[in-house]
């Protein structure tokens, strides 16, 4: 028996696939989710063998989904049409169902799903989710997940972020939150006229900076408003007097 | 034609530029009293109304001979010798004026002094013929220019009315394919339901083919037209989404531009209700104002959601009740309070 969760925000297209999987007895489904936060929840608790995830989602997305929980399940994305979507599935070689599909063609969609769960093959999924955005997009938020709950940051109110380890630590609003990310990551997606990679291990959010102290010789330190002091190592100066120029 | 002959203010500006240059003329050939300044007004004035129209004439010259690379020797060549000959017949023409003129103005001697300032008349003449050639050259190159940009921007024109022609018609396929979707679950589990949802969908296509070619609809068929498409919507979405609609029955009669108001409909659905988890309500009012209707479009919307606010179609909208109306009708977006709200006001011509 494989162990399948549905998410989908559409009670209809649930139907569909519970009508569909319901028919070909191998296939048990453990979770209905209508939105990306319970789809994160049922893989935390009932550990799904395989996700039939819908792109189109409200608050988390299809691709925001997958990068939460994406190395823990395998995962069949169903659309109807997305046009940055579709060009990321077959720039990327990955399976995926088109709105309205046949049985066949589901049952051809679990059967490879389960060979590449059997290969121990995962989605590349900072690939797929960049290569979905659509161009020159970057993100607003970053989602931060702490084992069955998903935080929203805006990224307007992270002030700044910090290498620790295989993580990346963002601060915002006096709270910190990890993420299984490396910081290259994050500068990546986030907007480089606002975030700076001021050190080798810290992003700072250029609309926190109060001001600038020569530390020591070629060396400063950022004071951001609420006071606290961040390293500025050389090239990271060069960085910062260029976007704030 | 000429561009300066032709237009009159053009030639009382040219014609006067050259009030300065008779004057300086005139102070040339009477300096250390060489020629009293009488004779010298009676001589240079006439002469220099004749030159005035011969350097215009260079205009011809100039359009014949259009400035090219690699063509300099040549261009200089057939300037340099035209300049030569006018300026070799003008200072002809003055002497014959002198030799006529001379006597009835009883000035003894003016054909001597006139041939002494000769070669400076010469040598004036020539380079404010070369003076004129480097003017009109100037002038064409800014005419062609004048003339690439406005052709530019008429063709920018065309093209946007091509592609908001392309727009209008299109129907969005995430949209359409959902629908299927939907239908599709639905002949199993309610095939009464499934039939209704493929009537809609029919109706709705059939919709957006005829009404997308006509010029001017009543809103009456556009508001039928958006409850068409609600009511697929609503199949879809469920309990999530909410209608509430209030319009004036005189409203209805009134003429619009098709499919102005579906994309204001699909942008609330699309960017206002589908990413909200709970959904929420559409309202949609048409009101009349005397000669306007006004007609308002609001959604709630998800404030950190994956999309929001507006989408390109109501950029679209915009600019085709600019290209339409000329200003006469308007769209305000208010994103005050959680609520997106898009307000319309058009002249309304009962039809």
């Amino acid at each position: 028996m494989m162990r399948v969760a549905i998410v989908d925000d559409e009670e209809l297209a649930r139907k569909v696939l519970r009508e569909y999987l319901g028919a070909f007895g191998d296939v048990e489904i453990v979770a209905e989710c209508a939105n990306g936060f319970e789809a994160v929840k049922a893989v935390t608790d009932l550990k799904p063998e395989l996700l039939l995830l819908d792109i189109q989602m409200p608050r988390l997305d299809g691709f925001e989904v997958l990068e939460l929980i994406g190395r823990e399940v395998g995962v069949v994305f169903v659309t109807a049409y997305d046009k940055y979507a579709l060009r990321a599935f077959e720039v990327h070689a990955v399976d995926y169902l088109l709105k309205p599909f046949s049985s066949d063609r589901l049952r051809q969609a679990l059967d490879r799903a389960r060979d590449r769960i059997q290969a121990r093959q995962l989605l590349p999924i900072e690939d797929l989710t960049a290569s979905a955005r659509p161009p020159g997009g970057r993100v607003e938020r970053v989602l931060i997940r702490d084992g069955a709950n998903v935080h929203v940051l805006p990224v307007g109110k992270i002030d700044y972020a910090e290498a620790q380890d295989d993580y990346v630590c963002f601060r915002s609003e006096g709270k910190r939150y990890l993420k299984q990310q490396t910081l290259s990551d994050a500068e990546a997606v986030l907007d480089p006229s606002q975030f700076v990679r001021i050190h080798r291990s810290y992003i700072l959010n250029i609309e926190r900076l109060a001001k600038l102290e020569l530390y020591a010789k070629d060396s400063h330190a950022a004071i951001l408003r609420d006071g606290t002091r961040l390293p500025v190592s050389r090239s990271g100066y060069a960085r910062l007097t260029s976007v704030l120029r | 034609m000429h561009p300066i002959l032709t237009n009159r203010v053009r030639t009382a500006l040219y014609f006067a530029s050259w009030i300065p240059v008779t004057a300086l003329l005139t102070a040339v050939v009477t300096r250390g009293g060489q020629m009293p300044l009488t004779e010298a007004a009676v001589m240079l004035v006439p002469m220099c109304v004749l030159y005035a129209f011969v350097c215009q004439a260079s205009w011809y010259l100039c359009q014949t001979l259009p400035l090219r690379e690699g063509q300099t020797v040549r261009l200089l060549g057939t300037h340099a010798t035209a300049a030569v000959v006018s300026s070799a017949a003008w200072v002809g023409i003055g002497f014959l004026w002198a030799f006529l003129a001379g006597p009835s103005f009883q000035f003894d001697g003016i054909v001597d002094r006139y041939l002494a300032q000769l070669p400076i008349l010469f040598f004036s003449g020539v380079l404010l013929f070369l003076l004129a050639v480097a003017f009109n050259y100037l002038l064409i190159t800014f005419e062609v220019g004048q003339r690439a940009e406005q052709k530019a921007l008429e063709m920018q024109v065309l093209a946007r009315e091509a592609e908001l022609k392309a727009l209008r018609a299109q129907i969005d396929p995430h949209f359409l394919f959902n629908s299927l979707n939907s239908i599709n679950a639905l002949i199993m589990a309610d095939p009464a339901a499934a039939r209704r949802m493929c009537v809609l969908l029919a109706d709705f296509l059939r919709g957006c083919l005829k009404l997308g070619s006509a010029e001017r609809i009543s809103l009456g068929e556009e508001i039928q037209l958006a409850e068409h498409y609600l009511g697929i919507e609503k199949v879809r979405l469920g309990a999530r989404l909410a209608v509430e609609s209030e319009i004036d029955e005189e409203c209805r009669n009134c003429g619009v531009p098709p499919l102005i108001l579906q994309p204001l409909i699909e942008n609330a659905i699309t960017h206002g209700i589908a990413p909200m988890l709970e959904g929420g309500v559409i309202r949609i009012e048409a009101r009349h104002h005397g000669a306007l209707m006004k007609i308002v479009v609001e959604n709630p919307f998800e404030k950190n959601g994956t999309k929001h606010g507006a989408g390109v179609g109501i950029n679209n909208v915009k600019m085709r009740l600019a290209n339409l109306f000329n200003g006469e009708a308007r769209l305000d977006v208010d994103e005050t309070g959680g609520r997106f709200r898009i307000e319309l006001q058009l002249p309304c011509d009962e039809s």
